[in-house]
């Protein structure tokens, strides 16, 4: 134990509830609008991020408050794609996030619609639950592919294969945006993993 | 071409520039000489550079005011477990303090009130305790700047009950 740990735990003071969620909320709504694609889910599942925090600090394990976070956010998201897999009848309306996102959300819309490019979100969409999960955190919330594997209780080869093919399948999809690059090539070889 | 392609797995980490070694040694080799493998890692990268070209979403405001009144509208099953030497409570996650007997009624928590996130405290006694026995080696600083940063309980005394803690980063790179 060093000096300096001990006067940097000994200055520690307890965040209100208003510093957590100031300092997280933004992040965990990020997360949320890039795995779920749309204002209200995004919302909803913020919002359960926080609740489950709120509640569960008594069982808080060992690890860093943002950790605790993505798990909690991509655990919740997962467990919707696995809920409106099984009710068939999911087909929400294009139009879902803004019919149901909240009434008071105010001029925020407007920005999203100027600042989020819709094409790279349709293209995040389009990927499988798993695949965008994993490149969503790696490249947006840019954590390290050991850390994804932690997150998702995965082993780390099937992170990184899983990123591969979410990155394959998105550059397709946005191939028009860069001319004269080749893609969609396939990509047979795998075996001599290096 | 001299070599086999690179897998699938490897052309994402070449991409990510987290190979090392041998292993990225051998992937620039083959890489310089291979442009399946070459125009493979470029994708990779492509569709790096036009995720994060996107700019974040905003939290909506409607929904910060409901996250700040969070405490005011949601019942809490679990109570702290103890008083820190601060006064502050401390949340029990581990070990011989477990949750159990916390199903007692909490007053309703208001808005602004001292948020123990005490978990971290018990890491960070835990981490005390280990530090103090071994005197080396498997300590780790704990996360600053997170807004969990460990209470202000220090060593000494109280600390019977620990037992060796991992400390599991999950933090951002």
């Amino acid at each position: 134990m060093t000096v300096e740990t001990t006067n940097e735990v000994s200055q520690w003071a307890a965040p209100s509830w208003d510093e957590v969620v100031r300092q997280h909320a933004d992040r965990v709504y990020r997360l949320a609008y890039r795995l779920s694609g749309n204002k209200a889910d995004a919302e909803d599942l913020t919002q359960e991020t926080f609740v489950r925090v709120f509640r569960s600090l008594a069982d808080y394990t060992p690890g860093t408050f943002e950790g605790w976070l993505h798990r909690i956010t991509t655990n919740l998201f997962l467990d919707l794609v696995r809920r409106r897999q099984r009710i068939r009848f999911d087909a929400l309306p294009e139009d879902a996030g803004d019919r149901l996102a909240s009434s008071e959300s105010g001029p925020e819309q407007a920005y999203d619609e100027m600042h989020l490019d819709p094409e790279i979100q349709q293209a995040l969409d389009a990927l499988p639950a798993d695949f965008r999960v994993a490149v969503v955190l790696c490249d947006l919330e840019q954590l390290s592919y050991e850390e994804i594997a932690a997150t998702l209780g995965i082993k780390v080869g099937t992170v990184r294969s899983r990123i591969h093919r979410g990155r394959v399948l998105l550059r397709e999809a946005l191939a028009h945006r860069a001319p004269g690059t080749p893609v969609g090539r396939s990509h047979a070889g795998s075996e001599a993993g290096a | 071409m001299s070599s086999q392609h690179l897998s699938d797995e490897a052309v994402a980490a070449f991409a990510d520039g987290v190979l090392t070694g041998h292993a990225r040694e051998r992937a620039t080799k083959h890489a310089a000489v291979c442009s399946e493998c070459a125009d493979a890692v470029a994708v990779q990268r492509e569709a790096v550079l036009a995720l994060r070209s996107a700019a974040a979403p905003a939290v909506p405001s409607g929904l910060l005011d409901r996250l700040k009144s969070l405490p005011d509208t949601t019942p809490v099953s679990g109570v702290p477990a103890t008083l820190g030497p601060d006064g502050s409570p401390m949340f029990a996650a581990f070990g011989t303090l477990t949750s159990a007997a916390l199903d007692a009624p909490q007053p309703r928590s208001r808005r602004g009130m001292p948020f123990a996130l005490a978990a971290t405290a018990v890491v960070a006694l835990g981490a005390v305790a280990v530090g103090s026995a071994t005197a080396s080696g498997t300590h780790r600083q704990p996360p600053a700047g997170t807004g969990v940063a460990p209470a202000g309980v220090t060593g000494g005394s109280g600390s019977s009950f620990v037992e060796p803690v991992r400390l599991t980063r999950i933090g951002l790179r």
